[in-house]
């Protein structure tokens, strides 16, 4: 089978049932959008990596704003109760809107989790909390709605 | 006579080609077989590279994208044989074994210009889709600091790009690679080589 073409297909090629797997679409316009494509890609391989961190998807519920200033791209993710679909751009009103460069965003895959939450205390967690603090990554809604970040940094981290 | 990929005789005729090619000096064309040799070598020597990599285990291959015009007629593989901060080889090869490798960065030849100047992050030409990544991204994410690395030192090794070569220099290009497609990578080149 070659790439997705239709919209049906581009479902189909990320959408997953069953055998414990979470259930990821790209929305038609994705396209050639590398970030969004990866970050689909990158969440669906590490929960199925780590399934106890299934549990911190499905507590996910609202939209993600992510952009990668230095790349001009940008991505939404819309969490819904156990399913994520992912957009080109900005769509709807995200509670989370982080803006980096897009190897911070990279760091942000890589902070530690342990027992059972992100750790900043690491050179990784260091470097993000410094990059924090300078304004060289921006996370509109950190405080507002911690859970919902502490849910994602599981679910996007690879260690 | 093409060689087999993967037999002592294909390593020995790859390796002679290097060195014949290897006479005069540098700055060599990017993604000849004497510019991969300098590559390996400098990947070798990199102290950054060995530590970011220390934990990194597979292969990484670049996937140039054809360029009939610049004198690319196929799809060229890098395949870089990487274990533990050390590079074991660096080699020109055959479609089926550069499919095979655990990561594939592919590009066209201008993007992978543009990364060898500078002009493009490897990370950000991902994010942006200018360069596709095939394999595991987890684990590539892990080792995000040695991908990085690896394409810093190809910029550091410099030489001639191909979409900077002049028009006079282009038959010469493509006479070398369809050369090393038809005696190394099994490829019955579009344009014959002699």
């Amino acid at each position: 089978m070659g790439e997705p073409e239709t919209e049906a297909e581009m479902e189909q090629a990320t959408t997953t049932g069953g055998n414990g797997e979470v259930d990821i679409t790209l929305a038609p316009d994705v396209g050639d959008a590398g970030m969004a494509v990866m970050m689909a890609e990158m969440i669906r391989t590490n929960l199925k990596d780590k399934p106890d961190r299934v549990k911190d998807f499905n507590k996910l519920d609202g939209y993600v704003w992510i952009t990668a200033d230095d790349a001009d791209t940008e991505m939404t993710m819309l969490f819904d109760g156990g399913s994520l679909k992912v957009y080109p751009g900005k769509v709807g009103y995200p509670m989370l809107q982080i803006s980096t460069d897009s190897s911070t965003l990279l760091d942000l895959a890589n902070i530690q989790i342990r027992f059972g939450l992100p750790y900043y205390f690491d050179e990784v967690g260091r470097m993000v909390l410094k990059k924090l603090l300078k304004g060289e990554l921006k996370i509109k809604g950190m405080f507002a709605h911690n859970l919902a970040l502490t849910h994602m940094t599981k679910v996007i981290s690879v260690k | 006579m093409t060689l087999q990929y993967g037999t002592d005789e294909w390593e020995q005729e790859y390796q002679a080609v290097v060195a014949e090619k290897s006479k005069s000096p540098p700055p060599y064309i990017y993604f000849t077989p004497e510019w991969v040799a300098l590559f390996e070598k400098a990947i070798r020597m990199d102290e950054i590279y060995k530590e970011a990599a220390k934990d990194w285990e597979g292969s990484v291959v670049l996937h140039v994208e054809p360029d009939p015009e610049r004198g690319l007629e196929f799809d060229l593989y890098v395949f870089m044989d990487l274990w533990h901060g050390e590079c074991r080889s660096v080699r020109i090869v055959p479609e089926s074994a550069g499919l095979a490798g655990d990561f594939i960065i592919s590009g066209s030849l201008d993007r992978w210009t543009q990364v060898g100047k500078r002009e493009l992050d490897a990370v950000k030409g991902m994010m942006q889709g200018k360069l596709k990544l095939k394999g595991d991204l987890p684990t590539i994410v892990r080792a995000v600091r040695a991908a990085q690395r690896l394409t810093d030192i190809s910029a550091e090794v410099g030489g001639k790009f191909p979409p900077d070569l002049p028009s006079d220099e282009i038959p010469e290009f493509r006479h070398i690679n369809n050369e090393l497609a038809e005696r190394f990578l099994g490829i019955k080149a579009a344009t014959p080589a002699v």
